[in-house]
C-alpha cells in the first residue's frame, strides 16, 4: 500500500487506531474547529480528534435543528444522536459561527456524554486587546483539559506538543510546494485526503508518514496533462468530490484556502518562553475564518495563495446556510474582480446534490479560463 | 409565495400613539442632523446605544429601518435588491432588506423619510454572524469608516466574568474613541447621566412587565411591539424614560380598571420568533377564537430581560458591557431558555406561537430547546412552523393561518376537556 493509501485508510476507517489508543488507557477528545488549540489536549496526553462529516443522510438530527440550520452541522450531531461519537471522551467546540454556539447548546442539552467545552475565543483578530482576553481564556481551557485528562500541563510537555505540531505544519506545507509545479505533482482531491488524514492522526505518527509520502510524491513522474490552475476558497469541504468534479472537466486544483486545507496549516506557532502565550499570539493572529474579523485579513491571504500558487480562476464554493461566507462572498467577488481573477460562486448543501448541474457550472467556468 | 391580505395590526393604547409619533421624529432628527454636515452612525441595536446617545452622535440602527420597510410591505423587493447585488436568499431578510434600502440608487418615497445614509459603521457580531458581516457591504459601498466590537459569547450564565467585561468595556472605549475622531467627543458626566436613564428605563419596563401580566391583558402584542421602540433605540435618553412613565401609568389605569383587549380571555399565547411586520393583522388573528397574543417574545431581543441593578452609572462602560454580555439574546443560550420558562409561566399563558425565519442563524436554533423546556416545566405546549416574518415573498397567509387554527384548536379542547 502507498502511503497515500495508507494515510487514505486511516482516515476513512479510524477505528483500529482509536482502539489501539483506548488499549493504552488514553482519551480522545473530540474537537470542532482550527481555532482549538490541540497542542493543549496533546499535551494533557489525549488526542485531539477532529470531527468531520459524512455523506449520511441526517435522520434525527432534523427533528433538533431545523432544516435551515448548516447541515454540515446537523450532520455531526445526527452522528452524535446515533452514539457514533460515543468513543468520545469530552468534545471542544470554539466560538466561530451560529451554527457551532447552537451545536453546543444541543450537545450539553441532549447529548450529554461526552462532555462538551467550549472556547470563547475572540473574533477580532490581530487585535491586542482580543490577544490578552485569549491568553485568560486560554488558562480556563488547560485547566478543563487538565481536569478531563487527569494529567497536569507543563510549560515542557506544551512546547514538546507546539514543536511536534509545527514539524506537521512544516511537512505540510512542503507537501504543499509540490503544487507550485505546472502540472502539480498532487491533485486537489489528494491533497484534501492527506491534510484531513493529517488533522485526524496522531502527530507523531502522522508526521513519520507525511515523511515518507514527500518521498514518494517528489519521485512521480509530471502529469502530461495541462489546464487551468484553480483555487478553491470558502466554507468547509470534508469530502473530496467536488474538487474531483473541478478536475474530473479540466481544471487542475493547485490550491485551497479551507479550514481543512491550507488554513489548518499554512503558519507555526511562533517561539516564546511562554507556550500557553504562543499559543495564544498564534490563535489571534493566524488566518482568518470568514467568522472572523478583520476581512482585510483573510483576502490578503486568499491573495497570497493566488499569486504563490499562480492560480487562474478561483471557485468561491458556500456550503448551504453558512452565513459567515454567504456574507463574505459578495464582497470577495468584487474584490477578486478588481484585481481581474475570475471567480465561480457555488451554494451547495453538504451533500453535495445535484452534482450533474454542478459539473455544467463548472465545467463552463473552465471553458471560459 | 404570497397568499391572501395583509392587514394592519390593531393598537389600543394612546401611548403607542405617542411613541409611533416619536419614531418619526427619530428620524426626522438624524435627517436634520444630516443636513447639518453632522457624520451619521449606522449600528445595531443590540450594541449599547447609550454611547451614541451620551455623545450626541444620530444612528440609524440596522434592525429598526427593515422593520418600518416591511410594514409597508416593501421588504420583498428590498430583499430582492440585495440579491441582485449578490446575497444569497438564505441569509437573514432583514440584513438583506436593509442592504436593498442602501443599494436601492433611487430611493423609494416611504424609505425617503427615514434614510439618511452613513459616514461611520460601529458593528459588533453580538448575537450572531449576521451583524457582524453584513454592514461589510455598506462600508464598501458608502467607502465609510468601520469599527468592529467583539462580544464573547455568554458561557458563564449570570455572572459575567471580569475578563470578560473588561475586553468588552475596553472596545467600548475604543468606539468612543473612534466617534470622537468625527467630533463626537465623549463627556464622561453624560455617559454616566446616560446609563442612570437606561437603568431607569429597564426599571419602567419591568414594572410595565408586571402589569402586562395581569388577566385580562391590558395590551396585546401589536401594541406591545410598537412599544419596544424606546428600549430598543432609546436607552440612555429622557425621551425613552418619559414615554415609559406614560405607558405604565396608562396600562397601570387598564389594570386597575380591569380593562382588557379582550373582554372575554379564552386563551393567552405567547409569539416567539419575529412577527410578520407586513402583516401584523396576523397578530390579531386568534382574537376571533377569545385568544390574546399577550406578549411577543421580540421585545425582550433588545436588552429588557436582565436585572437593571447590574447597571452603575459610576462604572459605565463595565455596567453597559455587563448589560450587553448578559443579555438572553446572546449565545449560548441557558439565560433565554430560563427566561422562557419563566416568562411562559408569568404570563399565565396556555401555548406558544413560535416560528421559523428559514433565514435566520439565531432564533430557529433554539426553538427546540424553548419547547422542550417550557413544556418539561409547566406543560405549555408550543407549535413550531416556518414563517418568514420579514421577507414578504416567502409569505404563505393560507398556510399560516392553518397552522395558527389547528393549534388554537386544540388548545381549546384540551380546556375543554380540562
Amino acid at each position: 500500500m502507498s502511503t497515500i493509501d495508507t494515510m487514505r485508510d486511516i482516515l476513512h476507517n479510524p477505528e483500529r487506531l482509536v482502539a489501539d489508543w483506548k488499549a493504552q488507557g488514553k482519551k480522545i477528545v473530540g474537537y470542532r474547529c482550527i481555532y482549538v488549540p490541540e497542542e493543549i489536549i496533546w499535551a494533557a496526553g489525549m488526542w485531539p480528534y477532529p470531527i468531520f462529516g459524512t455523506p449520511e443522510a441526517i435522520t434525527q438530527a432534523d427533528s433538533y435543528f431545523q432544516p435551515c440550520t448548516c447541515e454540515f452541522i446537523r450532520n455531526i450531531f445526527d452522528h452524535a444522536l446515533d452514539g457514533k461519537l460515543n468513543f468520545l471522551d469530552g468534545l471542544v467546540l470554539c466560538n466561530t459561527c451560529d451554527a457551532v454556539r447552537h451545536l453546543y447548546d444541543m450537545w450539553i442539552t441532549y447529548i450529554k456524554v461526552p462532555d462538551c467545552h467550549i472556547i470563547n475565543n475572540p473574533q477580532k483578530m490581530y487585535d491586542e486587546s482580543g490577544y490578552k482576553y485569549y491568553c485568560v481564556e486560554l488558562k480556563r481551557f488547560k485547566s478543563e483539559m487538565e481536569n478531563l485528562s487527569g494529567n497536569g500541563i507543563s510549560d515542557e510537555s506544551l512546547q514538546s506538543a507546539i514543536n511536534l505540531h509545527n514539524q506537521t505544519r512544516g511537512l505540510l506545507k512542503e507537501l504543499y510546494s509540490l503544487r507550485k509545479k505546472d502540472p502539480p505533482l498532487i491533485s486537489g482531491g489528494e491533497a484534501l485526503d492527506i491534510v484531513m488524514a493529517s488533522m485526524l492522526m496522531p502527530k507523531d505518527k502522522c508526521n513519520q508518514q507525511l515523511q515518507q509520502l514527500i518521498a514518494e510524491v517528489k519521485t512521480r513522474e509530471s502529469p502530461k496533462t495541462r489546464g487551468p490552475r484553480i483555487l478553491i476558497t470558502g466554507s468547509i469541504i470534508d469530502d473530496p468530490t467536488l474538487i474531483q468534479l473541478v478536475e474530473e472537466v479540466g481544471g487542475v486544483v493547485v490550491a485551497d484556502d479551507l479550514c481543512t486545507t491550507t488554513k489548518y496549516f499554512w503558519q507555526e506557532v511562533g517561539q516564546n518562553k511562554d507556550p500557553l502565550d504562543a499559543l495564544s499570539r498564534y490563535n489571534t493572529e493566524r488566518c482568518l475564518c470568514s467568522c472572523m474579523h478583520p476581512p482585510e485579513r483573510r483576502f490578503d491571504y486568499l491573495w497570497e495563495l493566488i499569486e504563490e500558487f499562480g492560480a487562474n480562476g478561483v471557485i468561491y464554493f458556500n456550503l448551504k446556510y453558512c452565513h459567515p461566507f454567504l456574507y463574505e462572498a459578495a464582497l470577495f467577488r468584487e474584490k477578486l474582480a478588481a484585481k481581474d481573477v475570475p471567480t465561480l460562486m457555488l451554494e451547495v448543501d453538504h451533500s453535495l446534490s445535484g452534482l450533474g448541474q454542478l459539473r455544467t457550472r463548472i465545467q463552463a467556468f473552465i471553458e471560459m479560463l | 409565495m404570497v397568499t391572501g391580505a395583509t392587514a394592519p395590526g390593531k393598537k389600543s393604547l394612546q401611548t403607542t400613539l405617542e411613541i409611533s409619533r416619536a419614531v418619526k421624529a427619530y428620524y426626522g432628527g438624524v435627517q436634520a442632523a444630516k443636513q447639518e454636515g453632522k457624520p451619521i452612525v449606522w449600528s445595531y441595536g443590540l450594541i449599547p446605544r447609550e454611547i451614541f446617545h451620551a455623545v450626541g452622535a444620530p444612528v440609524i440602527y440596522l434592525e429598526h429601518l427593515p422593520l418600518l420597510m416591511s410594514t409597508k410591505q416593501l421588504s420583498g423587493r428590498y430583499c430582492q435588491i440585495a440579491e441582485e447585488e449578490g446575497f444569497s436568499r438564505d441569509v437573514c431578510a432583514f440584513h438583506r432588506c436593509f442592504i436593498g434600502c442602501a443599494a436601492e440608487e433611487e430611493k423609494h418615497p416611504y424609505l425617503a423619510k427615514f434614510w439618511a445614509p452613513p459616514d461611520l459603521i460601529v458593528a459588533s457580531n453580538l448575537p450572531c454572524m449576521s451583524e457582524s458581516k453584513s454592514f461589510l457591504y455598506a462600508a464598501n459601498h458608502f467607502n465609510c469608516p468601520y469599527f468592529f466590537i467583539d462580544a464573547p459569547i455568554n458561557i458563564w450564565g449570570k455572572e459575567i466574568p471580569d475578563y470578560a467585561v473588561e475586553y468588552y468595556a475596553g472596545q467600548l472605549g475604543e468606539a468612543l474613541d473612534f466617534l470622537g475622531g468625527y467630533g463626537y467627543r465623549l463627556d464622561w458626566a453624560k455617559l454616566k447621566e446616560a446609563v442612570a436613564l437606561s437603568r431607569r428605563l429597564v426599571y419602567l419596563w419591568r414594572e410595565i412587565d408586571e402589569y402586562r401580566k395581569a388577566i385580562p391583558a391590558p395590551m396585546g402584542i401589536v401594541d406591545g411591539l410598537t412599544c419596544a421602540f424606546p428600549l430598543i433605540q432609546l436607552p440612555g435618553t429622557k425621551l425613552g424614560v418619559e414615554l415609559y412613565e406614560r405607558l405604565r401609568d396608562e396600562i397601570k389605569e387598564r389594570v386597575e380598571n380591569k380593562i382588557g383587549v379582550l373582554e372575554e380571555e379564552k386563551l393567552r399565547l405567547l409569539w416567539i420568533g419575529v412577527p410578520p411586520f407586513y402583516n401584523m393583522g396576523l397578530l390579531n388573528y386568534p382574537e376571533q377564537y377569545g385568544a390574546i397574543v399577550v406578549k411577543s417574545f421580540v421585545e425582550y431581543l433588545a436588552g429588557g430581560a436582565f436585572d437593571p441593578a447590574i447597571m452603575d452609572p459610576e462604572k459605565p462602560l463595565e455596567s453597559l458591557a455587563t448589560k450587553a454580555l448578559v443579555d438572553i439574546v446572546n449565545p449560548t443560550y441557558q439565560n433565554m431558555i430560563d427566561f422562557a420558562v419563566q416568562t411562559a409561566k408569568d404570563f399565565s399563558v396556555d401555548g406558544q406561537i413560535a416560528l421559523v425565519k428559514r433565514s435566520c442563524g439565531l432564533i430557529p436554533g433554539v426553538l427546540r430547546l424553548v419547547k422542550d423546556a417550557v413544556y418539561q416545566a409547566d406543560g405549555i405546549p408550543t407549535t413550531i412552523f416556518d414563517l418568514d416574518g420579514m421577507d414578504l415573498r416567502e409569505y404563505d397567509d393560507a398556510a399560516t393561518k392553518a397552522n395558527i387554527d389547528s393549534f388554537i384548536e386544540t388548545l381549546l379542547d384540551s380546556k375543554r376537556r380540562g
